[in-house]
This record gives structure tokens, sequence and C-alpha cells, in this order.
């Protein structure tokens, strides 16, 4: 019986250890890469069309940590908030209505964030670097829906190249997903600009193991 | 119409050509914008952590259609429309 039980625990273990779907680089074990940069070099970015031209959004105000196995990326927790003073449009005026209780309410909900919930589509492109879909809760305005971000994951080793950016080891992400602005009780106009029901949002951020 | 209304056309023409001019010189924009983003050049480090080029807001009055060069031409369109009246009410007082 014992027996038994140990060949089936190896096969479990062994069975878990195939399927396990991450990076194969020199660190192991879990690690927690925290997004704050103090250059502001991270970014979000919203981009939406009205007819008379696109309004591009960026916020330099990310912050956030994520945990995880790096062998194993479905391990992935964590979350990732933008400021929402911090978005500017390339209009002042445009931005004062964007902070505004009749668009984003900046003051009654100071951040947008995105919580991760789940890790699925995994698809290795390299040794440090693979492809993914994140399910996650993301919320604005006070509203919490599931969407689903395309997300490319990059992980690179301390080295003396990657201490230009940050001590400690870096993980590179760059997500991509779209909202449907009604979902978010938001009008869709921005001085007088009928905006896009649909904002395709971007973020391209780049994490320390070492802060 | 007499001289000076013929002169006041004139004039007005001439501002509003001359906004449309500026605004066609500033990059036809329909919004006056307060900066432009511009790329940033990735590193060596940017395209190995497989970034996408960062966007840098640089402040810079860019004049638009709306509200500027519009507002502009409605306040010259409308004192136009004033002394064109103006004139020709005194004109007629003239005649009689």
């Amino acid at each position: 019986m014992k027996k038994i039980a140990k060949t089936l625990s190896v096969v479990l273990i062994a069975f878990t250890i195939s399927f396990a779907q991450g990076f194969k680089v020199k660190p192991t074990g879990e690690k927690t890469f925290n997004f704050e940069d103090k250059y502001s070099r991270n970014q979000a970015s919203f981009f939406s069309t009205t007819p008379l031209e696109d309004i591009t959004g960026i916020s330099n105000a990310v912050m956030g940590k994520v945990t995880f196995n790096v062998g194993d990326i479905k391990t992935l927790k964590g979350s990732i908030s933008v400021s929402v003073a911090s978005i500017k449009t390339g209009i002042d005026l445009r931005d004062e209505h964007l902070r505004s209780d009749n668009w984003l309410d900046a003051e009654s909900y100071p951040e947008i964030t995105f919580m991760i919930k789940k890790v699925g589509d995994v698809k290795i492109i390299a040794d440090n670097k693979l492809e993914a879909k994140l399910t996650g809760d993301f919320t604005a305005h006070g509203v919490t829906k599931e969407v689903v971000a395309d997300v490319t994951m990059t992980y690179l080793d301390e080295s003396e190249q990657t201490k230009e950016r940050a001590p400690g080891d870096l993980l590179g992400v760059q997500a991509t997903f779209n909202i449907v602005l009604s979902d978010y009780d938001v009008e869709n106009m921005v001085v007088g600009q009928k905006v896009s029901e649909d904002i395709e949002i971007s973020i391209n951020i780049v994490g320390s193991s070492a802060i | 119409m007499n001289s000076k209304q013929k002169y006041v056309i004139a004039v007005a023409l001439i501002l509003i050509a001359a906004a449309l001019i500026w605004w066609l010189g500033s990059g036809s924009e329909i919004l006056s914008k307060d900066g432009i983003w511009v790329e940033k050049p990735l590193t060596e480090l940017d395209k190995t952590l497989g970034l996408k080029p960062e966007l840098e807001f640089h402040e810079k009055f860019i004049l638009g259609l709306i509200p500027h060069v519009a507002v502009f031409s409605g306040v010259v369109g409308f004192i136009s429309a004033l002394l064109f009246f103006i004139f020709k009410t005194k004109k007629t007082k003239e005649i009689q």
C-alpha cells in the first residue's frame, strides 16, 4: 500500500512538473516583482476614437506587484494600478473633464486597478519569454468587471545591462485588452465629443525583484 | 455697398484667411492642443524586455480649428457685420 502511495506521489509530482509552464531561467522558486519606478518609465495608455479625432491618454504613475513561481506562470498573482489624476491626453481641458465626476471621478475613485485572477493559454516563446491570456478584475469608476488581457512577459536575470534599469531580476510586461465604457457607468462624451464605446488599454511596464 | 463697408469686408476676409493659413501651418488639427506625444527610442534593454516605445509628453501649443480659429473667425465676422450695419445706417442718414 505504501509502495503504491509513493509511486502515485512520484507520478503526480512528475506530471505537475512536466505540465508547469513558466520561465526556464537560473532563479527558481517564488519571486515578487515590484513595478514601482522612481523614474516613471512604466506606462499605461488608452486609445479611443471620436468623430473629430483619436484620443490617446497616458499615465506614467503605474504601481503594483506580482508574485509567481518562476517555473510555473499559472501561479501568478498580484495587481497593477494607475492613478486617475495622472492621466494626460494632450489637452488640459479634456484632462480636467476626464478627472471630473462626469467621467472617471478621480476624487471618489482615485485609482484604476487590474487584479490578476487566472493565467491561461500559455505559449512559451523562449526560455525567458512567454505569451499568455490573463483573466482579471478590472476596476474603474468604482465598477469591477472581468476582462481578459493578451500579455507578453520577458524575464531577465540580473546583469550589468539590467542594472541600467533597476537592481535585481527584471520582468517586462506588455499587455493589451479592451473595455466597454458603458460597463463602467462612464458617459462617452469628452468635451463635446462622442467617444467610442470600446477603449483599448495597453500596459508597458518593467518590474524588479529587488525593489 | 459704400467704400467703408467694402473696407470692413476686405479686412475681415484678410483676418479670417490669415487665421486659416496659420491653422493650416500649425498642422490642421481640429482641436487645439497643449502638447504632443513623442515616441522615445527603445534601448537595447527595452527591446530585450519586449517593450513598446514609451510615449513622452512635450508641452507645445498647437492651434486647432476648435475653439481658437472658429472663435476668432466668429468674433471677426460678428464685429464686421456690426460695422457693416453701422456704416450702412450712417450712409442712409446722409442721403436723407
